[in-house]
């Protein structure tokens, strides 16, 4: 599991502390009861202060899953 | 705090704990503001686990008004403009033009009215944080931003009306709109993407900032209870014993002014309570002599005691916490040494240790205003003003009863009168303040929220007594409070506390005499915990039981009678309660 995955993955378990670890790198937004409008929002200000980068909000809707955010954190890491 | 270490507060929380939950009332989408809030009042109420609810968005009073009927223990409110009015805001889809304006004024001072009665509504006792609008007023006046519009002046107007309204309810406190500007500066506050897109107006760094500031509030730190000062270079400018009395100085001729604002300072505190007292390596008689000088800008009387001699600090230190009779924590120490205070720092880790900076202004600005902090309290009781006098007096009172434990005759003749009221009132702020701050004559060292409090007094066979006691030496007010509940022939004593003030003066047993015979009591059982300061409370078990406790026990009434010594107070009429 590369460094990215790790850090997101605490992300993640901060934001939904109920949501077991290992069913996280498989995590959606319609999996997971606890993933509202709400819930992206702090992930992704948890994101911005783990990775030190500005998420922009208008994405907000295409990050719907863990992949997707790794994904997008893999461009935004790379080209920082 | 950023929301990674807000989210990871709140999930640090005991999970059974006893709740404490609050109702944030905003018109705009909670979001961080909420998550921060609450981990701001968790990092200050470790021992419960608090919860903050919300209301529907764009409807701050109609949350207000659904809670005038349940039971939250705090409510906070972040009012932002477009709660008033829409069109104060910049999602509303409204005219801003010079028209729309005295309609503006209009429907805001309706909405402060509806505010107001909301939070009057509000169950008494139940604590209100408000925060008033942060956030700069968008651009709808016809003036250019650097100069002031009337109707922002209006607007203006009816926030202040609003607030001075509010203010009167007890239990209800403001954001210090000053302060928060300095930890939030206004151009950082506003967030306008997550506005429109999220419906949060504010910054992440200005919802912390709002979080904690509402925190604050409703779950305020400990004042402290004493500041104990350095003379030399520090309540005056120069060596007393190298110039001379009449050298020493504090004025602004002489440059030394900032001197001379410590000792407002000081005179200030005294009068608001807070005990002042002196620890300088000096000469006595030429510290005397000093404080015969007319122009001091704080009174000699106002402080005591004065230990000048060429000890450490530390044991001078000590010796003010003895006649002061209370812990480390709750005291202060200044002096210009850094030396001294490391001196003291390490004898008496609980005090804190603050550097008098005589040649630096700016940091002489900043500890003023650290000392205003931690000496602050919401409100000043009857109690503050006659503090310094009675400790004064307890000090005289154990030098003639020659120390521990006073003699027979002395007793008897010290003409003692304790008053006992049974109301089960929660109107006297005076009774939680006394339960909260006392450490060392205390049961369990629980501490109450005002909620936690009123839900105790209302409970089937509630008791609550409030004991106030006088001697011919002064008075020294409410000393002490105990609170429980009957049941059939037994007593059960959840809280009892009593100042440090008061002690050697039998008071304690003057209390249980008078539990006993009011509720026809066989026993009374406490339900104490031993606390690492309350040694003089389990002292005074071991004295009547036989062992020092160790967990909660009964007490019969054979027991206490058999053990108890001679009473000689004039004891008031009870009033009535209920029970």
């Amino acid at each position: 599991m590369d460094a990215i995955r790790d850090r997101l993955v605490t992300c993640f378990q901060t934001v939904f502390p109920d949501l077991p670890e290992a069913e996280i790198p498989a995590a959606t937004q319609a999996s997971v009861a606890a993933w509202d409008s709400v819930a992206v929002i702090t992930l992704a200000n948890v994101v911005e202060d783990e990775f030190g980068i500005q998420v922009d909000f208008d994405l907000l809707a295409e990050l719907d899953s863990f992949g997707r955010f790794h994904e997008y954190l893999c461009r935004e890491m790379q080209v920082s | 705090m950023n929301v990674t270490e807000a989210l990871r507060i709140l999930r640090r929380a005991p999970a059974d704990a006893p709740p404490y939950s609050v109702v944030l009332a905003c018109g705009f989408t909670p979001l961080h503001l909420q998550t921060f809030l609450a981990a701001h009042l968790q990092q200050s109420l470790a021992g419960r686990r608090v919860t903050v609810s919300t209301g529907l968005y764009g409807d701050t009073a109609g949350t207000l008004e659904v809670h005038n009927n349940l039971s939250a223990d705090a409510v906070s409110l972040a009012l932002e403009w477009p709660d008033l009015d829409p069109r104060l805001g910049y999602r509303g889809a409204g005219n801003w033009g010079a028209a729309a304006l005295a309609d503006i004024l209009s429907v805001t001072r309706a909405a402060f009215d509806r505010l107001s009665a909301a939070i009057e509504n509000l169950p008494a006792g139940t604590p209100v944080a408000v925060s008033l609008p942060t956030l700069p007023l968008p651009p709808i006046f016809h003036t250019p931003g650097w100069q002031t519009a009337e109707a922002e002046l209006a607007l203006a107007r009816n926030v202040l009306e609003f607030a001075s309204r509010i203010m009167r309810r007890r239990g209800c406190s403001l954001v210090n709109a000053g302060r928060l500007t300095e930890d939030s500066p206004l151009g950082n506050r506003c967030d306008l993407k997550s506005d429109l897109l999220t419906g949060l107006p504010y910054t992440v760094p200005h919802a912390s900032a709002v979080g904690a500031a509402l925190a604050r509030l409703l779950a305020p730190p400990m004042p402290k209870k004493g500041l104990i000062s350095d003379l030399d270079d520090t309540l005056w400018w120069g060596i007393v014993g190298e110039i001379g009395p009449e050298e020493v100085s504090w004025d602004l001729a002489s440059h030394h002014r900032l001197h001379g604002l410590y000792q407002m300072l000081l005179a200030a505190l005294a009068e608001e309570g807070v005990l002042i007292g002196v620890a300088s390596k000096n000469d006595p008689a030429s510290v005397r002599q000093a404080f015969l000088r007319k122009d001091l800008l704080v009174r000699p009387g106002q402080i005591f005691p004065v230990e000048a001699s060429w000890n450490a600090k530390s044991s001078s230190v000590e010796r003010i916490l003895h006649a002061w009779n209370i812990g480390a924590d709750s005291v202060v120490f200044v002096d210009d040494s850094p030396m001294e205070l490391a001196e003291v720092a390490a004898a008496l880790p609980g005090v804190e240790c603050l550097r008098f900076p005589k040649d630096d202004y700016g940091a002489a600005y900043a500890m003023l205003r650290r000392l205003r902090d931690l000496f602050g309290k919401a409100r000043i009781s009857p109690e503050d003003a006659i503090r310094l006098e009675s400790v004064r007096q307890g000090a005289a009172f154990q030098e003639i009863a020659g120390g521990g434990s006073a003699s027979e005759a002395f007793l008897q003749q010290s003409e003692a009168a304790i008053a006992f009221d049974f109301r089960l009132s929660t109107h006297d702020p005076r009774v939680l303040e006394l339960v909260n701050k006392t450490n060392q004559f205390n049961l369990n060292g629980v501490r109450y929220t005002e909620s936690d409090w009123k839900d105790r007094l209302s409970r089937q066979g509630a008791l609550l007594a409030t004991v106030s006691y006088q001697d011919k030496f002064g008075p020294l007010g409410k000393i002490a409070v105990v609170q429980g509940r009957k049941d059939g022939e037994t007593l059960y004593i959840d809280t009892w506390v009593m100042s440090c003030r008061a002690f050697s003066r039998r008071i304690e047993h003057q209390c249980l005499k008078m539990l006993f015979d009011r509720y026809h009591a066989d026993a009374i059982v406490f339900e104490f915990v031993p606390t690492p300061k309350n040694g003089p409370l389990q002292d005074f078990f071991a004295g009547i039981a036989g062992d020092r406790p160790t967990a909660a026990f009964a007490l019969k009434r054979t027991q206490f009678e058999e053990k108890c010594p001679p009473l000689y107070h004039r004891v008031g009429e009870p009033q009535a309660g209920r029970c």
